[in-house]
């Protein structure tokens, strides 16, 4: 039985209907939705999980944001700018905390989040134990909400993804699945966390999946969506920030945002290399220093937080009065200087926490300090501080984060306008190819090779080139024979070409292989004259187009040696051939390219 | 793989694999069934959501309740003068309700009051463009914009507000604008465009609102417009006839219609506390001697009018030569080389004069009435030039000339 037939209304026949009592009824009703829900396949069974783990991650988010808030609350009090002594001593203290707990209870919630899940998809089949999920939880409220500069949105990527892990290992959920379904509670995380359905789908296919996957993208999106859904029902639907009506009204004023790309890639350079340089050398310092690290961090940032609160935690206060053109742009040139050193301490420090929302804050500050400066010299130019800071955002995230397309996508969905949509892609492009061109290997993709693993990269997978069937086919390689060719012409047309393939054109778009050596004996029958289709062939032969990829010809290739090419437009014209040794020659020569 | 990764894997596996997870765990194991797990998940699912919806009410209880106490403890300090104290206060309003438009009006407000014009009028512009007919934040951005000189943004932010929204009591409060604009206008003088307002405002003012009649006929009074202040004050004093203000206002503005015979009217009611004030008494002390000056005045004989005519030309005489002796004395002196021409002029007037004086006679005006227009013609020819040599006189008979000449003769006045 398929599992279409489980529907509840086919399981009591109208005269059996009209049989049973009511409470009979309920208990048929009860017992054939059960059945349709727990005997589904394991496809239908996944969106049904996707949307769950979309609820369930949402609900923790909203959680995991107002413990963050509270935390804040107790530690740091009610004000923008706190006293002092609170300024000074919660982040240190709380690091103390943060690390005994993430050393010696939850040694999986060190770090971000984001590479960590990556690593569990493609390392550990999806397995993330429900044990770092409590762990990020408490880590990073206690973490975020005393003031270290990190932010919620990659934690909340992990707990999803260790969510959705737990889940799909509980219901005993193939390897193939439970590896699947972490991904599905990633997006639904971070999701809920940057109340961003599109950029979160998005950030995880390129940053976790690592590559465009079909078979998962409807889960992760109906996580997404329900994650969001859920998220904006307890803590409403504002945005973390609010962004300004932006306005694009001159193309002069496309300079300024090619200025911004510049400054945001090397900004970015800047940031990556030094994480770069420094992580390995604090991971290698005594094991017993990795206690008093996001201590020593806490307290660098509680001396900064004296003058400067605005780069503690996340910062989403800060990044909306950037938008709103609330501060000049020297004090926007230094809050995005200090928030790199700030978010460097925090992370190198090993202290839980995300890169996402200092990234935004940086390129916040930074696109309104180069709005401010372009404005300062240019007082007649339109854009406003706020476009510069939102367009900044997208272009430190696209330089540091390397996710360009999320980029562009993120600051369409924060602005929803797509007069946005040029200018980001403009500076983010520029800020992608500069930090692309002077660091090789991605942030995430760096991490994790920092901890020994190599994992897919959507930037490797973008740069590979594609050898399609075109690269590696023959155009000469066979001898097209039409049905009504006589034997002895066919062999005649061979001529010194022996051991050419005979493809016999059937009608258009069947194709078969003819016997050469039957084709021979036909020729040489002295009885009576023979046509070539009387021959033995071989067939249907599976057809290939030249704009296919090498890939798919090999799946098709089979023991055939070889397969016709042929045209889109007409399947009955031949454009080549292809055999296995075709294959071999043109990916060796891509190899040595 | 390059070399450069084959090191970075070989350092970083040398020091942190110990970090990583162990291996999955068995997943093909479980303790439950399928059917158990997903009903425990709902089970799960549904506390969860429970203690989610109480958290967050906590949690929004909690940031409203600190968004109004801050705001509280902002209105307070701006109250009480403080406004770089309420400036921190309604910041930290907003941390907690950063999308409420009344407290990022107040923030623009203390903004403005701390002197951060531009964050102030960054923050109303902010709010203006989603509220574009909002009458509060056009007014504060006119008073931002008047404050920094800026005085076309200023009257189109006045006029906006004026016909903008306003929830409580809109035709006061834009009666209250209206009011503000014409004293901005006043205070710039702008004259030609604070008149048309200023009758805007008086026809919207009913006959029995006392107080906003006597705002009103002060503004009228403080531009060209004394006819419409003394209708104003005389509505006034129909309902109050003692009230000292509208009495006083009424003969300042009947002084400066040139209705003089009504200012000594309305001067003369006043208490004697108010007559004793010092404009006051100049301006009856004026009116009287205009009025006793004046050959035009209804009501006199022809012989009466011949002599104050005769009069005044006396007075002119005498004020001519008093201008223009100090002219000539120090006509060598660089400072009033300038005025040498009118010095001359004033020669000739009183040359003119002696000559008219020496032909004419009072029975010759009595005569022949019309006569006394080309005597008083001189006369105010004569004030005139010396006004424009020696400056206004400040009381006297030479001041009632110039009055009478405003009145009856003075084109250019």
């Amino acid at each position: 039985m398929t599992a279409d037939s489980h529907s509840v209304g086919a399981e009591i026949p109208r005269d059996l209907d009209e049989a049973l009592s009511l409470p009979q009824k309920l208990r048929a009703l009860r017992s054939s939705l059960t059945r349709a829900i727990f005997t589904a396949s394991e496809d239908r069974l996944f969106l049904l999980l996707a949307i769950l783990i979309g609820i369930l991650a949402g609900l923790s988010v909203v959680c995991f944001r107002v413990a963050i808030e509270w935390t804040k609350l107790v530690l740091l009090g009610a004000s923008v700018s706190p006293h002092a002594p609170r300024v000074f001593l919660a982040p240190a203290l709380a690091g103390i905390a943060v690390a005994v707990l993430a050393i010696r209870a939850f040694p999986r919630a060190r770090g971000s989040g984001v590479n960590q899940t990556k690593a569990a998809v493609y390392v550990r089949d999806g397995y993330i134990p429900f044990s770092t999920v409590i762990g990020k939880f408490i880590t990073c409220a206690l973490a975020i909400g005393s003031g270290q500069s990190l932010g919620p949105e990659d934690p909340s990527l992990q707990m999803g993804a260790g969510i959705a892990s737990a889940l799909g290992r509980s219901l005993r959920l193939s390897r193939k699945k439970v590896r699947l379904i972490a991904p599905v509670g990633a997006a639904a995380g971070l999701a809920a966390a940057f109340n961003a359905p599109i950029s979160a789908v998005l950030f995880v296919i390129e940053e976790v999946i690592g590559t465009w996957s079909a078979g998962v993208l409807g889960a992760i999106v109906l996580a997404a969506v329900s994650s969001v859904v859920t998220m904006r029902y307890f803590l409403g639907p504002d945005s973390l920030f609010r962004v300004p009506p932006i306005r694009v009204s001159h193309p002069s004023e496309f300079i300024g945002y090619v200025v911004l790309g510049i400054a945001g890639g090397f900004a970015a350079l800047a940031f990556l290399k030094w994480i770069a340089y420094f992580r390995p050398k604090m991971m290698n310092l005594p094991r017993w220093s990795r206690y008093l690290q996001p201590a020593a961090a806490g307290l660098i940032i509680g001396l900064i937080g004296i003058r400067l609160p605005q780069v503690m935690g996340a910062g989403y206060f800060v990044i909306d009065q950037a938008l709103h053109g609330q501060f000049t742009w020297r004090l926007l040139l230094v809050l995005a200087v200090i928030k790199i050193v700030a978010t460097g301490l925090s992370f190198l420090s090993g202290t839980p926490g995300g890169m996402f929302a200092p990234t935004l804050f940086i390129g916040a500050m930074l696109g309104g300090a180069v709005g401010g400066i372009e404005h300062h010299f240019f007082p007649q130019r339109n854009a406003t501080l706020g476009t510069f800071a939102l367009i900044g955002m997208g272009t430190f995230f696209a330089g540091f984060l390397r996710a360009p397309i999320t980029s562009v996508f993120m600051v369409i969905e924060l602005s929803g306008n797509y007069s946005a949509a040029l200018p980001v892609m403009v500076a983010s492009l520029i800020a992608y190819v500069i930090s692309r061109r002077y660091q090789k290997v991605p942030l995430f993709d760096l991490l994790t090779r920092q901890d020994g693993l190599i994992l897919p990269s959507i930037e490797e997978l973008r740069e590979q080139v594609a050898i399609v069937i075109e690269d590696a086919m023959e155009p000469e390689g066979a001898l097209v024979v039409h049905p009504e060719d006589s034997a002895a012409s066919v062999i005649a047309r061979i001529g010194e070409q022996k051991n050419i393939p005979l493809l016999l054109r059937v009608r258009a778009g069947e194709w078969r292989l003819l016997d050469q050596e039957n084709l021979n004996r036909l020729a040489t029958d002295a009885g009576k004259p023979h046509i070539a289709a009387e021959a033995n062939s071989k067939g249907p032969l599976p057809m290939l187009f030249r704009d296919e990829s090498i890939a798919e010809a090999l799946r098709w290739i089979g023991d055939w040696p070889v397969l016709p090419v042929v045209s889109r437009a007409d399947l009955g014209q031949l454009e080549g051939t292809l055999s296995l040794s075709d294959v071999l020659k043109a990916m060796q020569k891509a190899a040595v390219v | 793989m390059s070399e450069e990764t084959r090191q970075v894997i070989s350092e970083a596996q040398a020091g942190v694999m110990e970090e990583l997870p162990g291996p999955p765990q068995a997943t093909s194991s479980p303790r439950y069934s399928r059917e158990a797990v997903l009903i425990i998940t709902l089970v799960i699912l549904v506390v969860l959501s429970v203690v989610t919806a109480f958290v967050a009410r906590f949690y929004h209880n909690k940031i409203r309740s600190l968004a109004d106490q801050w705001f509280a403890e902002g209105e307070a300090a701006f109250q009480a003068g403080d406004a770089k104290q309420a400036l921190v206060d309604y910041r930290n309003a907003l941390v907690y309700a950063p999308d409420n438009g009344d407290f990022q009006f107040h923030l623009a407000q203390a903004l403005a009051a701390v002197g951060q014009g531009e964050q102030a009028q960054s923050y109303l512009l902010t709010l203006l463009a989603e509220s574009p007919g909002s009458g509060q934040i056009n007014l504060a951005l006119a008073r931002i914009a008047a404050h920094s000189g800026s005085k076309s943004d200023a009257i189109n932010y006045y006029h906006r507000a004026i016909y903008g929204v306003w929830e409580k009591n809109p035709l006061g409060t834009r009666w209250q604008v209206r009011r503000e604009l014409c004293e901005y206008l006043l205070s710039q003088g702008a004259l030609t465009q604070a008149e048309p307002e200023l009758i805007a405002l008086g026809d919207q003012v009913p006959p029995t609102d006392i107080t906003r009649l006597k705002i009103t006929a002060g503004l009228f009074l403080r531009s060209t417009l004394s006819n419409r202040a003394l209708n104003e004050y005389q509505l006034v004093l129909n309902d109050e006839p003692g009230d000292d203000e509208a009495l006083g206002g009424a003969g300042t503005a009947a002084f400066h219609s040139g209705r003089f015979a009504e200012a000594i009217y309305y001067f003369e009611k006043l208490s004697p506390q108010k007559r004793a004030d010092p404009e006051f008494a100049s301006m009856l002390e004026t009116a009287h001697q205009v009025r006793d000056a004046d050959p035009y005045e209804g009501g006199i004989t022809s012989r009466e009018k011949a002599t104050r005519a005769m009069n005044a030309l006396r007075q002119a005489q005498s004020r001519v030569r008093e201008c223009a002796q100090p002219q000539n004395s120090s006509s060598q002196s660089g400072s009033q080389n300038a005025n040498s021409g009118s010095g001359a002029n004033l020669e000739d007037l009183n040359a003119t004069s002696e000559k008219m004086q020496s032909e004419l006679h009072e029975s010759d005006l009595m005569r022949d009435p019309g006569r006394i227009d080309a005597v008083m013609s001189l006369v105010f020819q004569m004030e005139d030039a010396a006004e424009h040599a020696c400056g206004m006189p400040s009381a006297g008979p030479d001041r009632a000339l110039l009055l009478i000449a405003g009145v009856h003769g003075g084109g250019n006045r």
